[in-house]
Order: C-alpha cells, then structure tokens, then sequence
C-alpha cells in the first residue's frame, strides 16, 4: 500500500478500491482562486489521478489573504506557475495539467472534454453561465461553489439522482445578473477564511463523486453561513420548460451569447514550433518578446529580440508594438501562452501573435547554436 | 397567516424581518409581490425562493408557519 494514502484507504467504504477510482480520475478545477486553491491543495494531496487547472490571471497581494498556495513572493507571477510548483511538490504522483490562460466560450469545450468532474471556482456570473451551460451540453458532472461577504454556496449540478432527476445553475437562476446587480468579492468583500471552507468541500463532494461514498450534494443547493456557524439546504427540482435555453450542440454554443463583449477571434492565440518561429523570422515585420525575468538563462541572442519579464507585465501591455507578427516565448511555453491571450485581448485581429510551444527548454539546441 | 422569512446574502440586509403576519397573501407569488412592494431593493435583483426547503418553480399555496428562503446569486470565487 502507498504510505502517501494510508490514513485514507484504510477507512471503512473507501479502501484502495476507492483509492484506485481517485488514481484513474481526471478533476478539472477552473479558477485557481479563493475556491480553487484548497480544492487543488486537498485533490492533489489525496491522489487525484490527472488535475487540470486553468487561470490567466498573476498573483496580487490582495489574494493572499484567503489563497494560500501563494506566498509574498509570488506576487506578479503567472498563478498556474506558482501552483503547479506547490501541487507537484505536495504530490509528484498526480499529473498535473496547467492551462495559463482564461476558459473562453472558444476553448471552453474542448478543456471540458478531457475531464470527469468539473469545479467551478470563478468569480464572475459571465464565466460561471459559460462553465455551467458547457457542463450541461456534455454531460459533466458540476461541482459548484460561490462565496459573498461571510455565505457561500455549493451545489452539484448535472447528475441524475435516485428519482431520476437532473438539474443545474438555469434551474435556481435562470438568467444571468446584469453586471453591477450582484457585487463580486472586490467590490463586496469575503472573509479569507470562507472560500477556504467552501472550496474544501468542493474537494470534499469531488472525493464522494468519485469514489461512490456518502451523499454527494446532487439537487441540492448548500446555504453556508459563517457568521451562525449554520447550514441550510434546499431540494432542487427543474425550472419551468420555458424558464431559460441552453446551446444544444457545439455550433449552437459557439454561437451562443454569453454576454462576453470582446470579439471572439481576439483570444485566437496560434502555438509554434521552432520551423514556424523561423519562417515568420523571416518576415522582417516581427519581434520576438521574451517574457522570462531577466536572472533566466539561457540568454539569447535573437534579431529583433527583445526582453519583458512578466513580473513588469504592464510594460509589455502599455507598450505599443509596431510590428505586425509578435512572438511570445519562455522558458516551457506556459508564460508566453498566457501573455499572448492578454496581448491578443489588446490588439485582437490587427496583429498575429505567437506562442513558442515547449519554450526555449525544448529547442534549447536551436537557441544556443545561434549564439 | 404567520409565515417565517429567511433572507441570504445582499437580501439580508435590506429583509431584516424574520416573520412575516398577514391575511392578504395566500401563495408564493403573492408573497413576491408584497415582499418587492415593501422592499423595493428586491425587484432591482435576481432571487430565487425556498418553500419549506423545497426551491420554488411554480406558484404554491402558503399554509401557516411555512419557512420562505429568499436567495440571491453569489458570484464570488
């Protein structure tokens, strides 16, 4: 037996039988936030197979107070980076998939395919409308959280219970909040310690889904309140037939509106590799942008090379560009990827942005022979 | 008629009662309108009701000493 999970499989209903349904699981956590953090931190500790977390944002002080896979030093740091670090160093067992960029109704569906059970741990309705009807387009189980102030809520969505009922986040609130009706945790505040206790539970009830004990949360909606320490659930049913629509198949979702206003084609980011980074080379109308700090080596010697670290992304982001072809690269490609959605996000269409895929790390021979 | 009120979140601060007495209102959708009458703040939002812990899909009857949970979407993460 792995001593790792010892303390875990030799519970009554879960033994290694429940420990190997965990191993072979694929949990995708989206938003490594408040929520997302202790979800990730407790899902890797308990031998979560395959763990997939995406986030585009870089960490800044005001979340350090309730997400604590972050420290001090993090601060500017690409938040998939820095977490991923932590989670392989809690756990090298577990194969993590870190996605450095925001889920989008463009990359939304192909993300969700690859996983068994969805967490959504965003802090937005726009995105959590998006997660939630994409969830319900193909079938993925949804473990929902959201927090305000000193309340959260949980629920798991898209599960057929014993009565043969299903439900999801249309069949409570139907149609998305105008933006400004509902304050968000900027602008309301959290206290650090609930989204702590919340996205536990979201492992928790991630744990129960996966491994068949207990009574998962399905159809039922969680009211947790901190301040009276109380609990308060509610029996879910289906909204009336005409209460809400969801995109039933792919095109229709792509098509769907989200209330995202940007343009679509501007998070269109193109990976290359090493022979497409020097064809477009050759184009005098490009620049090559390195997003490494400035102590990583190697050190490269590039035409048209120039350097940006991501610690000082807003440089980078205020500066504008005259070339047309922009080439982000990094050490591994998962800087640069992130840093060419948010550069796309500015230019949109007007430019073509690249990404190195792999980074200086996998054709290391290609950029130390041209020193 | 006395029925019990249960507000969450945003709703918790403009709803403060926690009873509600009354011969005029006889079911849920009646309960709405007296609710966003006395409390304008309601109608600005989006909420859902709870009846007895059951969540509120259509008009149903209130019997006295029913539990209404009055709930607001969060979005925070």
């Amino acid at each position: 037996m792995n001593e790792r999970y010892s303390r875990q499989v030799i519970l009554n209903g879960f033994g290694s039988m429940g420990q190997d349904k965990i191993a072979n699981a694929k949990v995708l956590v989206i938003g490594v936030g408040g929520l997302g953090c202790p979800a990730l931190q407790y899902l890797a500790a308990a031998g979560v197979g395959t763990l997939g977390l995406i986030d585009g944002d870089v960490v800044s002080l005001s979340n350090l107070h309730r997400q604590l896979l972050f420290t001090t030093n993090d601060i500017g740091k690409l938040k998939i980076d820095v977490a991923t670090e932590n989670l392989t160093a809690l756990n090298p067992e577990v194969s993590l998939k870190p996605y450095p960029f925001f889920i989008t109704q463009i990359n939304i569906l192909n993300i969700l395919k690859e996983y068994d059970v969805i967490i959504d741990g965003t802090d937005n309705f726009e995105t959590r409308y998006l997660i939630n009807d994409a969830c319900v387009l193909l079938k993925k189980p949804l473990i929902f959280a959201a927090v305000s102030a000193y309340e959260g809520q949980l629920a798991i969505f898209n599960i057929f219970d014993e009565n043969g009922i299903i439900t999801n986040y249309r069949d409570i609130f139907p149609i998305p909040p105008a933006s400004g009706e509902i304050p968000n945790c900027s602008e309301n505040g959290v206290i650090g310690v609930l989204p702590g206790i919340i996205g536990t539970m979201q492992a928790a009830e991630a744990i129960k889904l996966l491994t068949g004990i207990g009574k998962p949360l399905i159809n039922k909606l969680l009211n947790y309140n901190l301040l009276q320490q109380s609990f308060y659930e509610i029996e879910l049913s289906p909204g009336s037939v005409n209460s809400y629509e969801i995109p039933k198949d792919e095109t229709s979702f792509l098509n769907a509106k989200f209330g995202f206003s940007k343009n679509k084609e501007t998070y269109r980011v193109i990976e290359i590799d090493i022979d497409e980074l020097q064809n477009i080379n050759k184009e005098n109308d490009t620049i090559l942008i390195d997003v490494r700090e400035v102590y990583e080596i190697p050190q490269l010697n590039q035409e048209n090379y120039k350097q940006f670290p991501m610690s000082n992304f807003e440089k980078l982001v205020n500066e504008n560009l005259v070339q047309t072809n922009i080439v982000l690269i990094c050490q591994h490609g998962i800087r640069s990827l992130a840093a060419a959605e948010q550069l796309h996000e500015k230019y949109g269409t007007a430019k073509n942005i690249y990404s190195l895929k792999g980074g200086i790390a996998r054709w290391k021979h290609f950029f130390t022979s041209q020193k | 008629m006395e029925i019990n009120i249960l507000s969450f979140g945003k709703i918790a601060e403009f709803i403060t009662i926690n009873r509600l007495d009354t011969d005029e209102i006889f079911d849920t959708d009646g309960l709405k309108q007296q609710l966003e009458k006395t409390y304008p703040q309601l109608k600005e939002i989006k909420y859902k009701l709870a009846l007895n812990k059951q969540i509120v899909q259509k008009n149903i009857e209130l019997l006295p000493g029913d539990v209404v949970a009055i709930m607001p979407p969060f979005s925070g993460g």
